[in-house]
């Protein structure tokens, strides 16, 4: 849908390249996942922040959760869930970032998002 | 159903006990105090280069060049 309107859609995480896909499979996968190893764009983009203690116990414990295994060594780190869409000039035009992973912004107003910049352009 | 009512439904589904989503809650409110907030609405994004799934450099210039860009930031795949 986003790309039969003309955007493309980009992910970011803060994991390492995954090595459990093969190349079909990684040629198979439409869109852009790009791999943040660094933190450096989730710093830039001020969505980075470091997992609480409380937080990295819960997840190693209770949910067998080591986040170094996907992240690397070290890398107690993650992003803000955040999506945004830029228009051609690199603007955000709409987005959403929220702590709360639950929350997430609506497909529908990403396609609206974008239909409102073509609009623009056509004008 | 939208995706924010889905997304509701499935976490309630979890029935997950009250001091792991306690636990849950604190790192959620430590994230939103940390000052993360994100892009403003207006602002231009900085650009960059990462490398995709197939170890390629995407540069967001270069995507920018070709149309809007949808650019999402998720935790990961676990």
């Amino acid at each position: 849908m986003i790309r039969s309107l003309g955007a493309d859609l980009v992910a970011i995480s803060p994991e390492l390249p995954d090595n459990t896909l093969t190349m079909a499979e990684k040629h198979a996968i439409p869109i852009d996942i790009l791999s943040d190893a660094m933190s450096e764009v989730m710093k830039k983009y001020r969505l980075w922040f470091a997992v609480p203690g409380e937080v990295k116990e819960l997840y190693l414990q209770k949910f067998g959760l080591n986040l170094e295994k996907y992240n690397g060594a070290g890398r107690w780190e993650l992003p803000v869930p955040a999506t945004y869409v830029l228009d051609r000039g690199g603007i955000v035009r709409a987005g959403e970032a929220d702590p709360d992973y639950t929350v997430r912004m609506e497909p529908a107003e990403i396609v609206a998002a974008i239909r409102k910049i073509a609009e623009k352009r056509s004008m | 159903m939208s995706l924010k009512e889905t997304l509701a439904e499935f976490d309630a589904s979890r029935k997950r006990p009250p001091e792991v989503v306690a636990i849950i809650r604190r790192g959620i409110d430590y994230a939103r105090e940390s000052g993360a907030a994100g892009l403003r609405i207006g602002e231009r994004a900085p650009d960059f280069a990462l490398p995709n799934q197939r170890g390629e450099m995407v540069r967001l210039s270069d995507r920018l060049s070709r149309g809007p860009v949808v650019l999402n930031f998720y935790r990961g795949v676990w």
